[in-house]
């Protein structure tokens, strides 16, 4: 009965080409343009590390000005940053499986062949931690280890593209390279990684690219640097030098924890709010104590990762797919009151309002179907003019399985709810009352 | 004609007419408040920089290397760029200018602990950078060339004894009064004298409430780091570009030369997410009339297809051309005005709900005026073809069976 | 194998209470070919509807095949239609964008027989009014002869033990109806019990039983042969 109903579907389909591509290209369009915006959110709003995201913490500490909150909007949040003296604190618990503080620093790569011009990199100075902590892949070698955070040692992690363009695509571990005025040894280069969003440092754009240089943090504490990145400060204190600014109360520090158990959390909490009591004592942390583990997914929320303007966006997409229903109903319901004379003969023929019933909602989704192709390709355009509209479009708009399927079930879906209004009115034609006046 | 056998005929199909006034009321919800919105964004992008940045050239230098000589680069560099054909003029900065990328620190009009204090961007630049950026002195002088402290200087990190700021800041920090000759103070209690103030110009990001408060001081930028603003003359700009790129690079090879652009791809790029927001919400709009009006052509096609007879019958019993036109006409200007009327609520119900969940701005009503016209118009245009064509029908098929 | 006891049909809207069959008794033997005559409104259409299951009577009893069937549900309804009763109509009703073969099959598909006997079932009953040759033919390319053998090709196709034919040669000049007279005729040989519903006395008495309906009653048997009006009208269902 299934193929007898498609094929009627397509037959009647067929017969109102005009029609049909009408309702077709209503739901296209509504699917298209609604998708469009969807993918882009859905980039923006979707999980960047789903296996450990409930794991890793954004830790924050509320070192702000005693007189007002960080944040206007929304004051009950600590800073998104640490500063530099608490980020080394913090770095002396045991408790968080894995730890790292971060911040974005800007090298100059010189390299050793006079073919290649000196180029400038923006570089992450990390733990030994970040990689396993944030699963990255490593093409060759690894990370540094343990001694040479401890002793700021001058090794490098680099990314694959600076890889290439120093050494070639070739296993550049052991090998070194100049930034700036200092040679580090290369101990590792990472395979392509590219959340979609930056969620470990959003502060300067969430969606912005992988750094392709890392180097220990613990160099920052010893070595005077081109820090990048955001410097918050609140306290009126003389900053004439680097070291002014490590020791003082301005917020500069990404810090983030790994924690397995919500009892390992509760303690690390502990050990937090235990650390800021100290330094209570010391004349710092005026603030009441606010001490925040946020996860992977809170901690997008509160950086506002899909921000209003695209959230109204997704609105108006939702709305105008509504709209293009609402032509789609019109449009079917004209059509199947068309056919009122066959549906009656049908039922006076034996058909069950059930078979009807079916028969209806098939060709339906079928327009479903065709529309919902329509509307991918539809969506597809869409997303490259998005790209050509928005820089750092081209990594989040990437095509998956599940936005397949959504463009899909989104269409048949819209489909079916605009048909079934016109479908339940046929069902309840009285079958008697069309057979005469065919 | 009347009205009452249309609206009797529209009440008996009121299924139909109820879907059309929806599709409209619904098109005009969301074409208003999409207008609303992109005009919005519109004059958000397009609200005065107070700058001339059609004509300005931008330029990072970054050293490195330990032969690299901070104050000589920049004194060398200043030279060859002031001889550039078509330079007006060229200023050392910290930073761009509405790049996104600034500093900014809070000042006050006294020195009083409890004197409020006020957000400030502020720039290192030189004498000439009035000049540079194209900015219109309203009151006080620019700064003298004596009085910009070089990198090398022990004083540097100190505050600068001169500052010219903005018009906006200078009436925040001397409520009104005139601002030449006073001081400013950081929150070290170290003052600056106001020696100029400008009209307005945009400090680095353009979506903050204060993008207004701008104080520039007469400084170089210490470290490795500094960038130009290079002002060219109008039309010399773009092929000034690469010239700034190949003059800077060859003269010194300590150091890198990055990002030579013209300052209105600065610009554009800082309003990118508006302009993607605005471009967006105008095809929504002219896709959402294309589907709604070939909704109403589809549905009246059918809706005479439907009463062929019907129209034939009221040929045959004399009716002209004219008056099937009308009548098409006048039944669909009535579903048409019905969903406009459902519309308006609507359209403010959608305002309202994003004005409260989103922060979007209270709807200006010309938007609405303008939506309704257009749905009108579009209901009209729609229905032409399909009511000509009913037009057409042979009164001898009132005595056939179909 | 049909029996109506008091049906009435009255037709309500806001204005108006039509009835349109009041207290109507029939029954009709099993193998009977009876013509229900009777003038324009007189209700032969209601009764049709009634006896076709199409609709349902407002009040009474209607046992078909000793099955009460005002106490179906609309699904055991369809069931009966499907598979009991045979419709033959006035303006033959063909679905016209399936040809011969495929508007014979429309009845069988909702049966649930399988490919090879539908196939069977259609090419017998095709036979049977002599189109096997026109299978694959529009009924837009059949004359109205044709297509109303089609029509009864289709009714027959399911072996309905019960034809309803509806004014079946209202439609076809008089040679095409004679024939389409005759094929009905056979079919009535064949066993089916067959109701004609026609106002053409003509017609009517090739029926083995004639029943006058008047005013939606049984008119006394004497009474015959009156004027049929010109026009039919047709009374449909408020919903």
């Amino acid at each position: 009965m299934f193929f007898y109903n498609l094929r009627l579907a397509r037959m009647s389909l067929m017969k109102q080409p005009g029609l049909t591509a009408l309702m077709v290209a209503a739901i296209g369009i509504g699917v298209g343009a609604c998708m469009t915006i969807v993918t882009y959110v859905y980039a923006l709003s979707s999980d960047p590390i789903p296996d450990k995201s409930e794991e890793l913490f954004a830790v924050r500490l509320d070192s702000w000005n005693p007189d007002e909150p960080y944040w206007d909007n929304k004051p009950e949040e600590a800073p998104e940053q640490l500063t530099h003296r608490d980020a080394m604190a913090l770095l002396e618990s045991t408790i968080p499986t894995r730890h790292a503080a971060m911040r974005k620093a800007v090298y100059t790569v010189v390299p050793d062949s006079e073919d290649v011009a000196p180029f400038l990199n923006i570089a992450r100075m990390t733990g030994r931690d970040f990689f396993e902590m944030f699963q990255v892949p490593f093409l060759y070698g690894g990370s540094w280890d343990e001694s040479a955070d401890a002793n700021a040692e001058s090794v490098v992690v680099l990314g694959r593209e600076t890889n290439e363009k120093l050494f070639g695509d070739t296993n550049s571990v052991g090998e070194t390279v100049l930034l700036g005025t200092e040679r580090f040894t290369v101990v590792g280069v990472i395979d392509a990684w590219q959340p979609a969003v930056l969620f470990y440092d959003m502060n300067n754009g969430e969606t912005n690219p992988v750094e392709d240089i890392f180097v220990p943090f613990t160099i920052s504490d010893r070595r005077e640097i081109a820090g990048a990145g955001n410097t918050n400060c609140w306290k009126d204190e003389q900053i004439d030098t680097y070291w002014d600014l490590l020791q003082s109360e301005c917020v500069i520090v990404q810090f983030w924890a790994e924690l397995e158990t919500p009892q390992q959390k509760a303690e690390y909490q502990a050990w937090l709010d235990n650390y800021t009591e100290g330094q209570k004592a010391l004349g710092r942390f005026e603030r009441p104590t606010n001490n925040r583990l946020s996860t992977v997914t809170e901690w997008m929320k509160v950086n506002d990762v899909a921000s209003n303007e695209v959230l109204v966006v997704m609105w108006v997409g939702f709305l105008f797919l509504a709209a293009c229903l609402v032509n789609t109903i019109g449009l079917i319901l004209a059509r199947f009151i068309a056919k009122a004379p066959v549906i009656g003969l049908r039922r006076a023929l034996g058909a069950s309002k059930g078979a009807i019933f079916r028969q209806h909602l098939l060709e339906v989704a079928l327009v479903g179907v065709v529309g919902g192709a329509l509307g991918l390709v539809l969506s597809r355009l869409g997303v490259m003019g998005v790209r050509r509209m928005l820089s750092d479009a081209d990594r989040l708009t990437g095509m998956n399985l599940d936005l397949l399927f959504m463009t899909f079930g989104i269409a048949v879906l819209s489909a079916i709810l605009a048909g079934l209004y016109p479908t339940w009115r046929v069902c309840q034609m009285a079958p008697a009352g069309y057979l005469k006046t065919q | 004609m009347e009205l009452r056998p249309i609206l009797s005929a529209m009440w008996r199909n009121r299924t139909g007419s109820v879907l059309v006034a929806m599709q409209i009321a619904l098109t005009l919800a969301i074409v208003v408040n999409c207008m609303f919105m992109t005009k919005e964004r519109v004059d958000f992008v397009n609200r005065p920089s107070g700058m001339d940045i059609e004509n300005i050239v931008v330029a990072d230098s970054v050293g490195f290397g330990s032969d690299y000589e901070h104050d000589r680069t920049i004194d060398e560099d200043l030279r060859l760029l002031r001889e550039l054909p078509g330079v007006i003029a060229v200023s050392p900065t910290r930073s761009i200018p509405m790049s996104g990328s600034g500093s900014a620190n809070g000042f006050a009009g006294s020195r009083d602990d409890d004197a409020p204090r006020h957000t400030a961007n502020y720039y290192f630049v030189n004498e000439d950078i009035l000049d540079a950026l194209g900015v219109k002195l309203e009151s006080g002088r620019a700064f003298r060339d004596t009085e910009v402290r070089r990198a090398d200087d022990p004083d540097l990190d100190r505050l600068s004894p001169q500052v010219i700021i903005t018009r906006a800041l200078a009436d925040k920090l001397f409520d009104g009064e005139p601002a030449v000759g006073r001081l400013m103070y950081d929150g070290l209690g170290e003052s600056s004298e106001v020696v100029g103030v400008i009209e307005h110009m945009f400090g680095a990001w353009v979506s903050w409430s204060d993008f207004d408060q701008v104080a520039m001081f007469p400084r170089r930028t210490g470290g490795t780091q500094t960038r130009y603003l290079i002002r060219a003359e109008p039309g010399r700009r773009d092929a000034l570009v690469p010239l700034v790129e190949t003059t800077l690079s060859e003269a010194n090879r300590t150091r890198l030369v990055r990002n030579v652009r013209t300052m209105e791809e600065v610009v554009s790029n800082s309003y990118e997410g508006d302009r993607a927001i605005a471009t967006t919400l105008s095809v929504a709009v002219v896709l959402l009339l294309s589907v709604t009006g070939l909704g109403i052509v589809g549905l009246a096609s059918f809706t005479v297809r439907q009463r062929t007879k019907q129209i034939g019958t009221r040929r045959a019993i004399g009716a002209r051309k004219r008056d099937i036109i009308r009548y098409f006409l006048l039944e669909n200007w009535l579903m048409t005005t019905i969903g406009i009327v459902i519309g308006t609520a609507l359209t403010i119900g959608i305002n309202y709900g994003l004005a409260s969940a989103f922060e979007v701005e209270q709807l200006d009503y010309v938007f609405l005026v303008i939506g309704m016209f257009l749905l009108w118009l579009l209901g009209f245009l729609a229905v032409v073809a399909p009511a000509r064509r009913a037009a057409k029908v042979s009164p001898a098929i009132a005595t056939r069976t179909v | 194998m049909l029996d109506m006891q008091d049906i009435s049909r009255v037709y309500r809207t806001d204005l108006v209470e039509t009835h349109a069959l009041r207290g109507l008794n029939l029954s009709v033997d099993a193998g009977e070919f009876v013509a229900v005559t009777g003038p324009s409104g007189s209700g032969k259409t209601t009764f049709l509807n009634i006896a076709g299951l199409l609709e349902s009577a407002t009040d009474g009893r209607y046992l078909l095949d000793g099955v009460d069937v005002n106490t179906l549900n609309d699904n055991q309804r369809s069931r009966i239609r499907n598979e009991k009763i045979g419709f033959i109509f006035q303006s033959f009703n063909l679905i016209p964008d399936l040809n011969i073969f495929d508007n014979v099959d429309v009845p069988l598909r909702y049966r649930g027989f399988g490919g090879k006997e539908r196939r069977q079932r259609i090419e017998k009953a095709l036979e049977q009014v002599g189109l096997a040759a026109r299978m694959k033919h529009l009924p837009s390319q059949l004359s109205g002869g044709q297509q109303q053998r089609a029509a009864i090709a289709r009714a027959l196709a399911g072996n309905p033990g019960f034809l309803l034919a509806d004014e079946p040669t209202g439609n076809l000049d008089s040679l095409m109806a004679r024939q389409v007279m005759d094929l009905l005729e056979e079919i009535n040989a064949n066993g089916t019990t067959i109701v004609m519903v026609t106002h053409d006395p003509e017609l009517a008495r090739r029926a083995h039983r004639n029943v006058q309906l008047l005013d939606g009653q049984l008119a006394s048997p004497d009474l015959f042969a009156r004027p049929a009006a010109a026009d039919d009208v047709d009374l449909q269902p408020v919903a």
